[in-house]
């Protein structure tokens, strides 16, 4: 147990004299920072973050797993997933359907919370590391069973854009790495 | 002007005919005229700085002599909305009220619900928290300073905050898994344990801000020019500052010693050596200096957190109520991926009938949330009163007496930010 300690400073005074030295020491590192500049911006339409396998990206459906459970609907904070019913022959009884339940996700909608991949009791759903995908209307961004189990690909990697990622420098902060072929992240 | 569509002849402007007083300026536009030089002008809401809420000032020539801060363009019924949620769904609602102060806006939530469910984090969850609090807290005061470096027309801080952020947001994103709304703490614990290289990363990124720091100074704070304009500007006395109950940074920029951290110390918080800045001045330049201070105390926490990450590796981040009894796929996930996964009961949790409260020191102050629960799966009643709320008020005894040029210097050091005061 060491509580916080409370540290009682003053804003330093500078005087007239060490006044023009401040400001010729802010105009050398700005010329610094203009020979040796230190970026590290992504030039997105070419180049495109090959993501963390963790990134809490789009949702994908394993429709084998699934069992109806409604957990994912149940916990979805804006109501983005919700369960559509389907009848399907039932193998036991040839002359009676069978009613199965799959959820069903509205992109407008949805988040990225990621509570629905968190609660499935089965792991039937999935993040993908994907995060830019464009739709053209809003009717596809409702995914129902079948286009909810297609694993979205990120339209900018399959134009050809280069593969980059950002890796940690103690010198230079953020560092742009460019993934080379073959390469696994 | 009224401006004749039919006739194919170009209005002329007649410069004489803008009376002022006379409604021919657009809706919205008008100036009104209280005297002679005495005028009212409104500042916003369209994004005066960052995020959208208007100041109303009387200026006689361009010395302010009254200013009245109008707030409520971004509210949003959060404490109404939370009324008809279950638990869980409320984290991610609240957390979109300061985004780049995600995980200290919802962390008093769940600490509140966590009272009245009578549990507590394990030990590794408060050391999460912590670690995601303090990059939480520097990133918000990286965006700070950016915001005020460039109301004082100083772009190269603007880029620079901005750009340094991201090195914070990029941390947060390896551990939750997003940039922003992280919905990281979560009833009994956190939902992902800390990657494999995630103390590496994070040594690596306090290194580097420690020397970015030293270039902040060279570049922002003892620049002359930007002396000149925040030093003896804005003066908030203790008095003042206390009487008007304003918190965080700018409470302790004015000589007053309190921060939640210190005073009730929370999460894992007490057991971390750290200093708390504060300034005696009350001025604008002060307000920037405590920032930065705090800055340096987050990076040793964060110090402090990265080696006891490493020293609790491998333990379990859920409290066992809702961890001891999970199935054995949960458990397999939680050894492969780090991530919790959420027993389905969480979905319909009912919370015991009581009242909780739970405070934390956000980037921008205490932060406090009120809960009423009467048994069921929703709660009664939230209340929250945020940070920058309670700053507001200063608006209009800060600004008085100044030039309008130097209302922006006043308004970007107290870091207002309209999304967390209208909630």
């Amino acid at each position: 147990m060491m509580p916080a300690k409370f540290v009682h400073k003053k804003t330093p005074k500078i005087g007239v004299l060490s006044s023009i030295g401040k400001n010729a020491s802010a105009l050398v590192l700005g010329l610094k920072y203009f020979f040796e500049p230190n970026r590290f911006t992504l030039m997105y339409p070419r180049e495109y973050i090959v993501l963390d396998k963790r990134y809490r990206g789009f949702i994908v459906l394993i429709k084998n797993k699934c069992i109806g459970c409604e957990s994912c609907a149940r916990v979805c904070p804006t109501g983005a997933m919700k369960m559509v019913k389907f009848e399907v022959p039932n193998p036991k009884n040839p002359e009676k359907k069978k009613i199965v339940k799959y959820p069903t996700i509205n992109h407008q909608r949805c988040v990225y919370c990621g509570f629905c991949v968190d609660i499935c009791p089965t792991e039937a759903l999935y993040h993908v590391p994907v995060h830019d995908v464009v739709y053209f209307n809003l009717a596809d961004m409702i995914q129902y069973v079948e286009s909810f189990q297609k694993e979205p690909v990120s339209p900018t990697a399959a134009e050809g854009a280069v593969p980059v990622k950002y890796i940690f420098d103690p010198e230079r902060g953020l560092v742009k790495v460019r993934i080379k072929e073959g390469e696994k992240q | 002007m009224i401006i004749d569509m039919q006739s194919s002849e170009v209005p002329r402007l007649n410069m004489s005919s803008w009376e002022i007083g006379e409604s021919r300026y657009l809706p919205g536009m008008e100036i009104k005229k209280l005297g002679k030089e005495k005028f009212v002008v409104y500042i916003g809401p369209q994004h005066p700085g960052s995020g959208h809420m208007r100041i109303i000032i009387k200026v006689d020539g361009d010395v302010i002599v009254e200013a009245d801060p109008d707030l409520g363009y971004v509210h949003r019924t959060m404490e109404k909305l939370s009324e008809g949620r279950a638990y869980i769904k409320i984290i991610p609602l609240v957390e979109r009220m300061a985004i780049l102060d995600a995980c200290n806006a919802t962390l008093p939530y769940v600490e509140a619900v966590e009272k009245l469910l009578g549990l507590e984090a394990p030990e590794r969850a408060k050391y999460l928290r912590v670690a995601l609090c303090e990059i939480n807290r520097i990133a918000s005061h990286l965006y700070g300073f950016g915001i005020f470096g460039v109301f004082l027309g100083h772009s190269t801080m603007y880029m620079w905050g901005f750009g340094d952020r991201e090195i914070l947001v990029e941390l947060a994103e390896k551990l939750t898994g997003a940039r922003l709304t992280h919905t990281y703490p979560i009833f009994g614990g956190v939902r992902r344990d800390a990657p494999q290289n995630f103390t590496d990363n994070l040594r690596k990124a306090i290194r580097y801000l420690r020397k970015r720091l030293e270039d902040y100074r060279r570049m922002f704070l003892d620049n002359p020019v930007i002396r000149k304009r925040l030093e003896g500007v804005g003066i908030v006395s203790k008095r003042a500052a206390t009487d008007l109950g304003l918190v965080g940074p700018n409470l302790r920029a004015s000589g007053v010693e309190y921060d939640v951290r210190a005073v009730e110390p929370y999460e894992a918080y007490d057991e971390f050596d750290f200093e708390i800045p504060v300034f005696e001045e009350g001025d604008s330049l002060a307000r920037a200096w405590v920032r930065v201070e705090e800055i340096k105390q987050s990076l040793r926490i964060l110090e402090q957190v990265a080696d006891k990450l490493d020293k609790t590796k491998g333990q379990q981040i859920m409290h066992d109520r809702f961890w001891a009894k999970v199935p054995p796929l949960y458990k397999k996930v939680f050894e492969a991926e780090g991530r919790v996964k959420l027993m389905p009961l969480f979905a319909i949790l009912r919370v015991p009938k009581g009242r909780a409260f739970a405070r934390t020191e956000a980037g921008r102050g205490e932060i406090t949330y009120y809960i009423e629960s009467d048994g069921k799966d929703k709660p009664y009643r939230v209340r929250i009163v945020s940070p920058s709320y309670r700053n507001a008020i200063m608006f209009k005894y800060a600004i008085p007496g100044h030039r309008v040029a130097d209302l922006p210097a006043i308004y970007g050091s107290f870091d207002y930010f309209p999304p967390e005061a209208d909630r």
